[in-house]
């Protein structure tokens, strides 16, 4: 693997250096000042070429240059944000030249895949979020920087753990068995992004948390296949791009910090009875049991709960002499959660150098991002405190179980104290990533540059856990530690050639991109478990008291190599093309069907620069029409699934042969011809800008069908070597449209309010899911639930959206409530489900048939709303978030409402409320009684600012920021957003104050 | 424009020499490399063995055979057991998980969870003995140079697959009729196999088991744990004595055959004590012919005897007297059942091992653990009171095919007008098995009169209670759908269910895989 990649990497370099030579003219010196023509100050850091040429520079801080040109030479002044101007350099020395800030927004540069668009010349959907309208608040995790800030993505933490996982759908799912999360780009390098829970544990965290969010610049979203194609094979779900800060060259030094103080609480109330409810519930539902409990009065929420307390600090230094500029950043963050024991760290180090040489021909830009996180895992402990008996104590000082009060039974429910007391959870992971790109304008052909990037990302980490003998979980285990070391490496080879051309007689604009792409990665996982522990006061830090043990390794390697290309045509500056293509090979597929061509086309129309126009440019500033098509992929799924493999078992799977154990050896199953998932993609938008750029927006409609859907099917029993394999199968819709609005409200010298919002809708339906497209064909049931064994809430089936939940229809009495259960409602003589649930079939009984598809978890409608006020030295903005249409099964009050938890279970249990209300003696895990709607609106962050005058130099901004002020629903359950619709002992959610400083000079 | 040509050439051979994707998996082996070791091909036998214990390559749970279901859910034993006890008289069970009940109810549906997973285990065992018959041809042994010491043992091996590869079959038909048939002929990933009437398969199978008797071990040879021509005769006789079910042709003097051959190899004998075929010491019983080994440290499952020993205890029993470290208060019978015994205490017939203090006869509630008496019939102590090796997964063996089973075979076939063997023969059989379990031997002594096929069908729920035969007994004596006990059809008193019952509905997940297949009548 790497002879592979250094084989790339040095024949490129000969390539470069061949091509290398220069070539000497005669020159002339001028010199002069750049400044904004709006209020003369001279402008630092603006860059000056001679046309056609490599050779140019940049001004200083006041904005004053000197360059030797060759004679007859002409000057580009160019700056972000500003017009460009062209000077013919003739005999002058002297040339001043003042700057126009650029009129309309259409000249902010956008990052794109493998290169930089001016917005205006973008004909895909892309999307940016720059720093300053990131969300504000105690975020671990930088995906939740973008929240609620661009329409059609919809960005959800799978809890309230800090740093806990996020799922992002771009425009929704094109998936169901692999990921349908974007692919990351952070700095040009894609990164591996998927999360890794070492066998056995819970939930790891995040990867992205080990990224400073007060490293970034921007967030690019590349949203439709016209934009994503160019990453090929995992441009299906969407791309996100994550530039971070840099120096410029020729700005002055300047030192920031930041940092912040944050205290988090319980948000919500939770649907659990106290101590004299519940022994109210027992002396009605089961008098005999009541001397099984206690005479406590124990809140378990508040027993497992703290206030989280957090800070944060980060001190950044950003500079540039003539020809670099740099940054160098360090971070530190520390987070509790609200889950007693819960707590993340990161300690952050960033840098970023550029440099240009040979006049600006050469440009290497150097970013490194490293970081130590350190997480302690709280032990999900919701469930046993919903159930665990209020009349309860906490501790039993004759207790053989570390002193804490617990039952002599295995059936009971755990102590949720002891528990999260006992546990030592702990993960690491120093992770480091970085790239150098150098850019290299050739000297013998105007216009062509070549690129090289060069990166990698490697991350060591351990996970480790020791749970005492004390445990009440570990009655049978007698104590367990069990550990992991992983690596993960990927490293990356990208070369292009760029080749601009303006050919002024036929009024057309190249922009010309090919290039190569070499991406592999490495990962190791070696565990082991060790447990029947003669003593636990080693805990984490020795096997040696352990009797029993297993160990394992897995390594899991794959690589990715592509060839790809662009043409950006614009012809009279008003017709817009723009063809990709991206020919991509993955390891992850059998050699015939390694290879596949991603191709996208788009054209935009630039309505305003047509003549017919001219009188609409009294109201607009800008129109402008797109139409998109693309082929995009996925082929996010394990490695070597095409491959006959045999699987060695563990020693306790072994055989006894004799006085042996065998163990044993199973060939898998697989599907030899197994392929990408393939997205075709079509996008009509257009965007629009009135009132001179104070209101501006977009408009996008979009179909994605997605084909031979990556999906676990069923096989024909004896076709292959086990029941369900990973095939091609299967197809999946996504239609919607989206609004975004920008509007400047009010635009006064000491007042400033500016809005923005986004609306989104997306239908998805499953259009196909096997071979022979029955009718019949019920479908597969899918999202496991708490609550008996292997029983699933929701299904795909053909015609309905991803992941329905799939209920019986509950009979409603008059007031509108679900009828009980073991009465025979429609006297019959006999007590079924008959007599609680709709015979939706019509045959002679009400079974596992007459099921329904029922609404689904994905909302109809998303929006976001931002808005930020300026007066004088405040300053005020807010982002709320809200979401219609979305349903959620409350599983909390299906495993829990129902009163054989008091009367038949082992010991009595605590109830969910909704038992008071429904009456359930047993549970109706699959009444559409607990498919509630779970719309809501959301404030997630709301902040007041004061900025102090400037005072030698320094500015100083001090902030408050409220995070999850208040969620408007009706939801009857602890929070509305939920993983997947499952409402399921979710680490509760926590409301968050925040007080911040920032500190430049 | 010269100066760019050598550098796009250097470029594009450089691209040429980078596409490079062949990455073979390192930490798990492919099959090109896997047989290098010769330890391998008893390691793959070991696992078509294994198929019928546990659910995957990690114990209990990970890395499942059979996905689509909760893996404890997936054990063969298991599911087996269910579909043979839960849907007679014998057995019903308290736990909610979907469609469990409609098992006890005679309501199944093709989207059965349960009967999903018993169909793809059957499958399974059926393509892991192709899959080593592949594996193992003289041409690939040759190819590999394999030695003749390893050769002779793959014989064996072979004879053993063909046998497993049988016994599923058998299982196959008994409970899905007309069923997709494929063998080591068939290649991977080619096209779903075709659907054969339950005659076709039977008549594979009579021949097979012929074709193989001579390269099975002699009875009671075998290392234990694997088959020998003991087992293979339990099969014949099995088959045999269901054929006219199967096939509507009568094999009673086949069957007779067959068992004489069990039982004049002089192999195996009754236990002393009726109790000791389930204990976690049951492998030393001279009794069992075929059992499917368990360990408590290294053949461990949700499934198999994990379920069978921890599932029946409950309400007021004391797990520790099992050998277990908790009850998971699922499983007890229904007073159709308890009837059957001249008392419920055991004090005359030991057999009848009902737990019922705390437990009523009659079941108000099918969910209440409560309702039913209990039956601890399989244990994890042994002879001599001591605790298996583990408290949550035993150390009992499950014993498939023992003697007792054999002798009632041979007193059924003769009644049934069998040749081969004599009604005086088979009424001393059964008054051998009456008297070991009998406290009065004279009590349980059957008179001539009373030697009936009514008596038989009656006496084998007796004696092989909870073994995983009552289904197929049933069916065989016209009784499946048409007897009534409590809960049958969701019912509290019961009533009789649709013939079209007495074969499992093909999975609807299988019939969407294999259009092939046709639905049996009914569902």
């Amino acid at each position: 693997m790497k002879r592979g990649l250094i084989t790339c990497f040095s024949s490129f370099l000969i390539a470069i250096i061949f091509s290398s030579n220069l070539i000497a003219q005669s020159t002339v010196t001028v010199g002069g000042k750049v400044t904004d023509a709006t209020d003369n100050l001279g402008l630092p850091g603006v860059s000056i070429q001679e046309k056609g040429t490599s050779r140019g520079g940049i001004t200083d801080f006041e904005g004053n240059y000197s360059l030797t040109v060759e004679e007859g030479a002409t000057l580009v002044f160019s700056y972000i944000g500003y017009v460009p101007v062209e000077i013919e350099v003739g005999t002058q020395a002297t040339i001043n030249v003042a700057l126009e800030v650029n009129p309309t927004e259409l000249s902010e540069v956008l990052v794109i895949g493998y290169g930089q668009q001016e917005k205006g010349d973008v004909t895909g959907v892309v999307q940016a979020v720059n720093a300053k309208d990131f969300n504000k608040g105690a975020i671990v995790s930088p995906d939740q920087l973008i929240t609620g800030k661009v329409a059609g993505v919809q960005i959800t933490s799978n809890s309230g753990e800090p740093g806990g996982q996020t799922s992002i759908r771009i425009r929704g799912g094109t998936s169901i068995n692999a990921s349908n999360e974007p692919l990351y780009v952070i700095d040009g390098v894609p990164i591996d992004n998927s999360p890794h829970n070492p066998g056995g544990f819970s939930g790891g965290r995040n990867p992205l948390n080990f990224l400073n969010p007060s490293d970034i610049e921007t967030f690019t979203v590349l949203k439709d296949a016209s934009a994503t194609a160019i990453y090929g094979s995992r441009g299906a779900n969407g791309v996100i791009i994550i530039t971070t800060k840099r120096g410029n060259a020729g700005s002055k030094t300047s030192v920031t910090y930041d940092g912040y103080v944050s205290v988090g609480q319980l948000s919500s109330s939770i649907d659990v009875l106290n101590a004299e409810q519940f022994r109210n519930v027992v002396t009605a539902k089961s008098p005999s049991r009541l001397s099984v409990l206690g005479d406590a009065d124990t809140n378990w929420f508040d027993e497992i709960l703290q206030t989280a307390v957090g800070q944060n600090h980060n001190l950044s230094i950003t500079g540039g002499g003539e020809n670099m500029g740099y940054r160098v950043s360090v971070g530190h963050m520390d987070q509790d959660g609200i889950l007693k024991t819960s707590n993340t760290q990161r300690t952050s180090f960033s840098l970023n150098y550029n440099h240009s040489l040979l006049n600006d021909a050469l440009t290497i830009n150097t970013n490194l991002k490293t970081s130590l996180t350190k997480d302690r895992f709280a032990p999900n402990v919701v469930g046993s405190a919903y159930v665990f008996d209020p009349t309860q104590p906490v501790y039993d000082e004759n207790s053989k179980w570390g002193g804490y009060f617990e039952y002599d039974n295995d059936l009971a429910p755990d102590n949720p104290v002891s528990t999260i007391d006992q546990t030592q959870d702990f993960g690491e992971a120093f992770r480091s990533i970085g790239n150098m790109e150098f850019s290299y304008k050739m000297p013998f052909l105007e216009g062509l540059s070549a690129k090289l990037n060069l990166g990698y990302d490697i991350t060591n980490g351990e996970r480790e856990r020791f749970q005492p003998s004390t445990l009440r979980g570990q009655s049978s285990t007698n104590g367990e530690l069990r550990r992991e070391d992983y690596k993960r490496q990927n490293l990356l080879l990208d070369a292009y050639l760029n080749y601009k051309k303006n050919l002024e007689n036929i009024n057309s604009d190249f922009d010309v991109t090919v290039g190569y792409s070499y991406q592999d990665f490495v990962n190791e996982f070696p565990s082991f478990r060790a447990w029947d522990l003669d003593t636990d006061i080693f805990g984490l830090n020795s096997t040696s008291p352990a009797t029993e043990f297993t160990a394992s390794t897995s390594i899991q390697e794959n690589r990715l190599i592509s060839f790809f290309g662009r043409v950006n045509y614009s012809f009279m500056d008003r017709y817009l093309l723009t063809l990709t293509v991206r020919r991509d090979g993955s390891s992850r597929f059998g050699e015939s069907d390694r290879w596949g061509i991603f191709p996208s086309a788009a054209l935009a129309w630039r309505i305003l620069d047509e003549p017919f126009a001219e009188s609409l440019t009294k109201v607009f500033s800008n129109l402008k029409l797109r139409v998109g098509y693309g082929i995009t992929g996925n082929q996010d799924i394990g490695n070597y699934r095409y491959l006959a493999t045999y699987t060695q078992g563990d020693a306790m799977t072994s055989y006894q042969f004799g006085d042996q154990y065998v163990t044993t050896l199973r060939p898998n199953g697989y599907d030899a011809g197994l392929k990408w998932e393939e997205t075709s993609s079509l996008n009509a938008g257009l965007d629009f800008g009135f009132f001179e750029g104070r209101l501006t927006g977009a408009i996008e409609y979009y179909q994605k069908n997605t084909k031979d859907l990556l999906f676990d099917v069923s096989v024909a029993a004896g076709a292959n070597l086990t029941n369900i394999i990973l095939t091609n199968i299967g197809e999946v819709q996504n239609n919607g449209v989206e609004l975004s609005l920008d509007g400047v409200v009010i635009d006064k010298p000491n007042f400033d309010w500016n809005l923005a919002v986004n609306f989104s809708h997306n239908k998805n339906e499953i259009k196909a899911l096997d071979q022979i497209n029955d009718p019949n064909f019920e479908g597969y049931t899918t999202g496991g639930i708490s609550g008996g064994v292997g029983n699933n809430i929701q299904i795909l089936r053909v015609g309905e959206a991803v992941n329905a939940f799939y209920v019986y229809d509950h009979i409603l009495d008059e007031n509108g409530d679900p009828l009980v259960d073991g009465v025979d409602h429609n006297g019959d003589g006999t007590i079924n489900l008959a007599d609680m649930y709709q015979n939706i079939n019509g045959d002679e009984l009400v079974n596992d048939n007459d099921k329904r598809p029922y609404k689904s978890p994905a909302p109809d409608l998303l929006f976001g709303l931002t808005s930020s006020m300026y007066y004088k030295n405040f300053d005020f903005s807010f982002t709320m978030r809200g979401s219609l249409g979305n349903y959620a099964y409350n599983n909390v009050a299906s495993n829990n409402g129902y009163y054989n938890r008091v009367i038949t279970e082992i010991i009595p249990n605590n109830i969910h409320t909704s038992a008071l209300q429904t009456g359930f003696t047993s549970p109706q895990y699959f009444s559409d009684y607990y498919v509630e709607d779970a719309s809501f609106l959301r404030m997630d962050n709301i902040t007041l600012g004061y900025t102090a005058k400037q005072l030698k130099n320094v500015q100083m901004r001090l902030y408050g920021t409220v995070q999850n002020l208040f969620v408007l629903t009706d939801y009857s359950g602890l929070d509305p957003e939920t993983n997947n619709g499952i409402d399921n002992n979710l680490y509760p959610r926590s409301r968050t104050f925040i007080l911040g400083v920032n500190i430049s000079l | 424009m010269k100066k760019i040509i050598f550098p796009i050439i250097t470029l594009l051979i450089s691209m040429a020499a980078c596409t490079d994707l062949e990455i073979e998996p390192k930490s798990s082996a492919t099959s090109a490399v896997v047989f290098n070791d010769e330890s391998s091909y008893t390691a793959f036998i070991a696992k078509v063995y294994a198929g019928l214990a546990v659910t995957g390559q990690l114990g209990p749970a990970g890395d499942a055979d059979i996905k689509g279901i909760d893996e404890g859910f997936s054990n063969y034993l298991r599911q087996y057991w269910q579909i043979q006890e839960l849907t007679t008289e014998e057995a019903v069970i308290t736990w909610g998980d979907e469609g469990l009940d409609d098992l006890n109810a005679h309501t199944w549906t093709s989207a059965n969870q349960f009967i999903t997973a018993t169909y793809y285990r059957i499958f399974f065992q059926v393509s892991m003995a192709n899959e080593f018959l592949r594996e193992t041809t003289d041409g690939k042994l040759d190819e590999r140079g394999v030695s003749d010491e390893t050769r002779a043992l793959i014989q064996e091996y072979r004879a053993e697959a063909r046998f497993l590869r049988a016994l599923s079959y058998w299982h196959g038909i008994d409970l899905f009729g007309s069923i997709p048939f494929y063998t080591e002929e068939t290649e991977i990933g080619s096209s779903a196999p075709e659907q054969v009437d339950r005659t076709t398969v039977f008549n594979f199978l009579d021949e097979e088991l012929q074709a193989i008797e001579e390269d099975m071990v002699a009875a009671g040879q075998n290392e234990y744990g694997r088959a020998d021509r003991g087992a293979l005769w339990m099969l014949q006789a099995k088959l045999y004595l269901n054929a006219e079910v199967y096939t509507g042709q009568q094999k009673y003097t086949e069957a007779i055959t067959a068992v004489n051959k069990i039982i004049s190899s002089g192999a195996y004998g009754l236990e002393e004590n009726y109790g000791s075929n389930f204990l976690a010491d049951n492998h030393n019983s001279g009794e069992i012919i075929f059992s499917i080994p368990f360990d408590g440290e290294r053949t461990i499952t949700w499934g198999g005897m994990t379920y069978l020993v921890h599932a029946p205890v409950g309400g007021g029993m004391d797990p520790a007297t099992y050998g277990i470290d908790g009850g998971w208060a699922g499983l007890r019978t229904t007073k159709t059942f308890v009837n059957l015994f001249p008392d419920v205490t055991g004090s005359l017939d030991t057999r009848a091992m009902f737990y019922t203090e705390g437990q009523s006869l009659e079941i108000n509630d099918q969910f209440s653990f409560t309702d039913g008496y209990a039956i601890p019939k399989f244990k994890n102590v042994d002879a001599e009171g001591l605790v298996g090796s583990d408290l949550t997964h035993p150390d009992t063996d499950y014993p498939m095919f023992r003697l007792a089973d054999a002798y009632l075979m041979y007193a059924e076939a003769v009644l049934r007008g069998g040749a081969g063997g004599d009604q005086s023969q088979a009424l001393s059989y059964i008054n051998e098995l009456r008297a070991r379990s009998y406290t009065s031997t004279a009590a349980g002594t059957v008179s001539a009169d009373n030697f009936t096929l009514d008596f038989i069908l009656d006496e084998r729920a007796r004696e092989l209670f909870w073994e995983g035969h009552r289904r197929t007994d049933l069916i065989r004596f016209g009784e499946y759908t048409s007897m009534v006990w409590p809960w049958k059809k969701e019912t509290k008193d019961g009533q009789a269910s649709e013939e079209f019952r007495e074969l499992l509905p093909i999975p609807s997940s299988e019939l969407l895989a294999n259009p092939n297949l046709e639905q049996n009548e009914g569902y």
